[in-house]
């Protein structure tokens, strides 16, 4: 299987080199990008949504511009080609690499173009300039050291899931707070469902879906923009702390499904949409990822984390995260690769992009049309929202963001008390803050 | 004259061999060798020399030992279970009855599945729900957790900081047991006839016959095993990777799942090169450890 794989990818890199071989691809990372102009190699994460939108963009751009030719592919591992590709200086022109990228050391080896001066000019369909057709919350999260690396296109948004069904069946309320919840949960249990569910394996999801929405209800943004900036202390602080002592609260009272710590994405995210579980945290993929094994009659609704009764925080807080693209400074092709890009971001393609693959987009007004049933309540709930925020610590500091999954997992099977925890949390960022090669990044609302 | 000829004719057949081993062993290895001499991200070509930098870090490092120990684990308890479970269904499939000429067959299917289908397939297994484990438990006496007003109890496998490796351990025999029953088929089939029949007429029959004649002729094959045994289980990646990621918590971390965190996800590839380098090095050594300790044969055979 090995050897397969190795000479399946060399292969690969090898077909890669041609291609960018026949586009005159130079790897001198000026301004313009160096090329022909004329040719264009997109690549793209491969996943719920393929990529037969971006195949379809890019031959309608093709013939609005004779002689472009633009060539589009992809893979659900396609950061496992890049990779190669960056390394020897012959990356695509154009590119959404996935989540297995590791973007910011990327940015740092300078591998990325700063799109501050093509932001600077006129959209594809409209007037004032491209930066003012992104969602500016959005944007900023592709920000470094006051320069533009990555582009959002399409956005997630993180909250947790519920059975509408369900709910009105037996008459319940979905709990807006920490306390409607623990009165809820006993009369979920009654009717013989686990109040909730979670991706047990990926401790991502709870860090998501509980810890940070609970440090920012009870202490504020600051709390967690100070744990995402390093603060000395703001992983250990009061917020944290009472955080994961609600997370072991539910735990302890029996609220979460049993076994769902050793519980896949997909295993846990079955068991909620067969009825074993009454709610669990997720994104807005969650019906893309889940679309092909429903069971007949499956119902789901939006809802944002119970808030804590009294809080500091914003009750309308909700948290976003991007998939951004990128254009690699040693492509080719700079120009036609941000026109193309710009032409994906007018609002008429965005429009379709959320019709045809379900999700929302970071362009503005692009929610103005008959929204998917399940985005129009995350949708209206960003928009009135008066703090939106996204988890960059993991992407930033990878092994503070390892050592925080690792102690979820130990917190939420019980072998971490919530003080150890952390503890844990601190000591990791503690050592980030050691590590002088690493460069430090703030966020702030 | 005539000497030179062979030379050459020796020189022309190594030649294409010698290449490619060069090429895709030699090169690859003196490469990882110098990049863990390197602080490099792999994704581009900014490379910084920093000496030794990786290896003493690597050194210091508490998860590296903590994966070792895992890999130590997998090695002594899968491994022994390996070679005892090997070999007495190698021995026990010797007949020419119906269902010994099934079970032949049987044994070999779960290694030519594929790890991916393997891992998923035992995923199922450890299912906290509709897993056979639980459904086992439950069958004798466990109680369903999910009831009405149960207390929180922990069903899971996989998530079980106690159970996850063991767990994992268990995926691996049942894995590559089949591989083994074969080797030690095959070498039991070796065994002389003269040697087998001469024992059975002087007497020595079942267990004392196994122990005594079967055993001591099986030695050779068993070495060989071992060294499989050490190279596999060192060097085990994708089940543990497809399983459980390496956790909870670091519970099922293994050399190789921590070398692609370091490469992939810390983008830090000479650490990673470091401990391919190490895990190289452990493997070479662990091989020539049993080598060493295996080289008497007690069935006399020169090795």
């Amino acid at each position: 299987m090995k050897t397969h794989l190795s000479a399946f990818s060399a292969a690969l890199a090898a077909t890669g080199l041609l291609l960018t071989g026949c586009s005159g691809g130079s790897s001198e990372g000026n301004a313009g990008g160096g090329g022909n102009g004329k040719d264009l190699e997109v690549v793209s994460f491969q996943g719920g949504f393929g990529i037969d939108f971006f195949k379809q963009a890019a031959t309608e751009y093709e013939s609005k511009h004779p002689g472009v030719h633009i060539k589009v592919s992809g893979g659900p591992r396609v950061w496992e080609q890049l990779r190669p590709r960056f390394a020897n200086g012959t990356p695509p022109g154009l590119t959404w690499p996935g989540w297995g990228m590791d973007y910011w050391a990327l940015i740092y080896d300078n591998q990325v173009f700063p799109l501050d001066d093509a932001l600077k000019t006129p959209p594809y369909d409209g007037k004032g300039t491209w930066k003012d057709t992104f969602d500016p919350s959005l944007l900023k999260l592709g920000e470094y050291q006051g320069k533009q690396y990555e582009l959002p296109y399409h956005y997630n948004i993180m909250g947790w899931w519920y059975n509408p069904d369900t709910f009105t069946k037996h008459g319940w309320t979905v709990p807006k707070t920490f306390k409607d919840l623990l009165d809820l949960a006993p009369k979920i249990k009654a009717a013989g469902m686990a109040p909730i569910t979670y991706q047990g394996m990926y401790p991502d999801y709870t860090i998501k879906g509980f810890l940070f929405p609970w440090v920012i209800s009870v202490g504020g943004i600051k709390a967690a923009d100070d744990a995402q900036s390093l603060v000395p202390g703001a992983w250990k602080s009061a917020a944290f702390l009472k955080a994961a002592q609600m997370i072991k609260q539910l735990r302890d009272s029996g609220f979460f499904e049993d076994g769902a710590d050793g519980l896949s994405h997909t295993q846990s995210q079955t068991d909620f949409l067969q009825g074993k579980a009454a709610m669990i945290p997720c994104g807005t993929w969650l019906e893309s990822e889940m679309r092909k094994t429903m069971p007949p009659g499956a119902k789901m609704a939006f809802m944002l984390p119970p808030v804590v009764d009294g809080g500091a925080g914003d009750p309308s807080a909700i948290m976003i995260g991007i998939e951004p693209w990128i254009i690699p400074t040693a492509g080719p092709n700079h120009d036609l690769a941000i026109d193309f890009y710009k032409y994906m971001t007018s609002v008429d393609k965005a429009k379709q992009f959320i019709t045809q693959c379900g999700t929302l987009t970071a362009i503005k007004g692009s929610d103005q049309i008959t929204l998917p049933p399940l985005l129009v309540e995350p949708a209206r709930l960003f928009r009135e929202s008066k703090t939106v925020y996204s988890i960059q610590f993991d992407t930033w500091y990878s092994t503070l963001g390892t050592e925080s999954k690792n102690a979820m997992a130990a917190l939420l099977n019980g072998s971490n008390t919530p003080e150890e925890f952390v503890d844990r949390l601190e000591a990791a960022a503690e050592k980030v803050r050691q590590d002088k090669s690493k460069p430090v990044h703030t966020m702030t609302h | 004259m005539r000497n030179r000829g062979r030379t050459a004719f020796i020189v022309t057949y190594l030649a294409p061999a010698a290449l490619l081993y060069g090429v895709f062993v030699i090169w690859p290895v003196l490469q990882a060798i110098g990049f863990s001499l390197f602080k490099w991200s792999g994704l581009s070509s900014k490379k910084t020399f920093v000496g030794l930098d990786n290896f003493k870090q690597l050194f210091h490092d508490s998860v590296f030992w903590e994966a070792l120990l895992h890999n130590a684990w997998i090695f002594v308890f899968g491994g022994g279970a390996i070679l005892i479970v090997g070999i007495a269904v190698a021995h026990g499939t010797q007949g020419e009855g119906r269902l010994t000429k099934v079970l032949r067959s049987v044994y070999l299917f779960p290694n030519i599945m594929s790890l991916v289908v393997v891992a998923i397939l035992w995923e199922f297994v450890y299912d906290p729900h509709i897993g056979l484990v639980t459904s086992l438990t439950n069958l004798f006496g466990g109680s369903h957790a999910s009831a009405p007003g149960a207390v929180v109890q922990n069903t899971s496998i996989l998530g079980n900081p106690a159970k996850a490796l063991p767990a994992v351990i268990i995926t691996f025999v049942w894995f590559s047991v089949g591989f083994y029953i074969m080797l030690f088929s095959a070498g039991i089939r070796q065994i002389p006839q003269e040697v087998a029949e001469a024992s059975k007429l002087d007497g020595a029959e079942g267990l004392f016959r196994f122990r005594k004649i079967t055993l001591p002729l099986l030695w050779s094959v068993g070495r060989i095993s071992v060294i499989y045994l050490v190279i596999n289980t060192l060097n085990v990646f994708a089940l543990v990777f497809l399983m459980t990621q390496g956790g909870p918590d670091r519970k099922t971390e293994v050399m190789l799942t921590y070398l692609y965190e370091q490469a992939f996800v810390n983008s830090d590839y000479g650490a990673a090169t470091a401990l391919a380098m190490a895990n190289f090095v452990i493997v070479m050594a662990v091989s020539g450890v049993v080598l060493r300790l295996t080289r008497k044969d007690p069935s006399g055979a020169v090795q």
